[in-house]
């Protein structure tokens, strides 16, 4: 069963006692709460202790039912806190429980004035000897609000924004709330994910090789693809795919470091480089994007006919990729030669070539 | 106590350090159906010169403690709200 008590008078241990006797309980815990006569060199008259007595009554209540949750074999508890004023010596707390064995008991005790200390809304104002002012004790223990970091109050720091009412036109403005803002970045994020999973899917999975020509735009380095072979039911064949021109051929990427540490390599002891030197500089640089745009210059080639063959390379690039050209900021409209002017021919009636035959006949 | 949105009459009760500060053990106020629990705080600190102790203090809504400063309190006409100083029971 279990006591609580908010009481005025003082508590009577034995009483206690008595409600905690049970046949079948072979260990009762008593804890005792006194008050001390000193606090920080002061000595202490009396303490006087106020409640809020519904909560208090309530909280207490609801410790009882914790312990019982945590130590299910307690058989009587006992929690009684006394109110008003209390001489020093005398018992503020009483908190008591008897269980068939000692360790619940004593645990469930010690967890049970943790408890009383942090929830239960009872205050205590110690009264000193002396002209010292009386004084609000604070547990250590007591429970604080939490104060949520969602909390800061934003409009206790203005933000000056300079607003310009000139967008580039590609840009999309959106004035939402927070909550519709993260649920349509939500929405972009999924949407993207999808499209890449798709796009896996049509990469890594094709359907029998026979039926479909090989596709040259995939940027799958291997796909997989399901043959039946004869006398197996099932087998999985895997097709290793050469994207030579796409930049994840690691191995076909110029190697930089090999190149620069030839740079470096070749600086040391000359300040000044030779002709010879910054040829094979520019000559090095250029067979750096040689090979990344996955040409092989001939020995016999002069520069400009390298050069020329690179041109020739990028304006392949952008035939078949038209959709990068537009990183390149050039207005699409400025390069197109001007329309040509239109005349339109003059038509003559039967008549007026008969008029114009006869003009110059007479002529 | 000013505030947009309906509004609804409560007590309030002060015990310990902030009976003191507040003179006074229970008074009325009118708050909103609806506020963040730090405003609410903040109101009350103000209302009731409590400032000196507004860090150190928790709300309990119908005898529920208010934990977290952040939560939305929803009153009804007659609630019962306590300003709660910390505690020192034991």
């Amino acid at each position: 069963m279990d006591h609580v008590k908010l009481v005025g008078d003082p508590i009577d241990i034995s009483h206690i006692h008595e409600l905690l006797l049970d046949d079948g309980c072979g260990a009762s815990s008593v804890f005792v709460g006194t008050t001390r006569d000193n606090f920080q060199g002061k000595k202490v008259v009396s303490l006087a202790y106020e409640a809020y007595d519904n909560m208090a009554i309530k909280e207490m209540n609801k410790i009882c039912s914790d312990l019982r949750s945590k130590w299910p074999g307690l058989k009587h508890i006992v929690i009684h806190h006394r109110l008003g004023t209390v001489p020093v010596r005398e018992a503020s707390v009483v908190i008591a429980a008897s269980s068939p064995h000692r360790s619940e008991a004593l645990e469930s005790v010690s967890f049970a004035i943790d408890q009383l200390k942090t929830r239960v809304p009872i205050w205590k104002k110690e009264i000193y000897e002396g002209d010292h002012e009386a004084e609000w004790k604070e547990n250590k223990e007591s429970i604080r609000a939490k104060q949520s970091l969602s909390s800061f109050n934003y409009s206790a720091c203005p933000c000056q924004v300079e607003e310009s009412h000139e967008v580039p036109q590609k840009l999309v403005q959106i004035r939402v709330n927070d909550a519709e803002l993260s649920k349509r970045l939500e929405c972009f994020v999924n949407r993207k994910r999808d499209e890449i999973n798709s796009q896996n899917i049509i990469d890594f999975k094709h359907p029998p090789a026979d039926s479909v020509p090989e596709l040259s735009d995939s940027c799958a380095r291997t796909q997989s693809t399901v043959i039946k072979q004869e006398k197996s039911n099932c087998h999985i064949k895997v097709r290793r795919v050469n994207n030579r021109s796409f930049p994840q051929q690691m191995e076909l990427r110029p190697n930089y470091e090999l190149e620069l540490n030839k740079l470096m390599g070749s600086r040391d002891g000359q300040n000044e480089p030779s002709v010879k030197m910054r040829k094979s500089l520019y000559d090095s640089r250029l067979l750096t994007i040689e090979s990344y745009m996955g040409l092989a210059p001939k020995s016999e080639d002069d520069i400009f006919s390298r050069i020329k063959t690179l041109e020739d390379r990028i304006l392949l690039l952008e035939s078949i990729s038209p959709e990068y050209k537009h990183f390149t900021n050039i207005e699409p409209s400025s390069l197109e030669p001007p329309a040509p002017k239109k005349t339109r021919k003059k038509s003559y009636s039967a008549h007026e070539l008969g008029m114009l035959i006869e003009k110059i006949k007479n002529e | 106590m000013s505030a947009d949105g309906p509004v609804v009459n409560v007590h309030v009760l002060f015990f310990a350090k902030s009976r003191e500060l507040a003179q006074t053990p229970r008074s009325k106020v009118d708050v909103p159906s609806q506020i963040v629990a730090s405003d609410l705080l903040d109101q009350l600190v103000t209302r009731f010169d409590l400032a000196s102790i507004k860090d150190n203090l928790i709300l309990a809504h119908n005898e529920s403690y208010i934990e977290n400063l952040s939560d939305k309190i929803l009153f009804r006409e007659g609630d019962e709200l306590a300003v709660i100083p910390p505690l020192s029971g034991g």
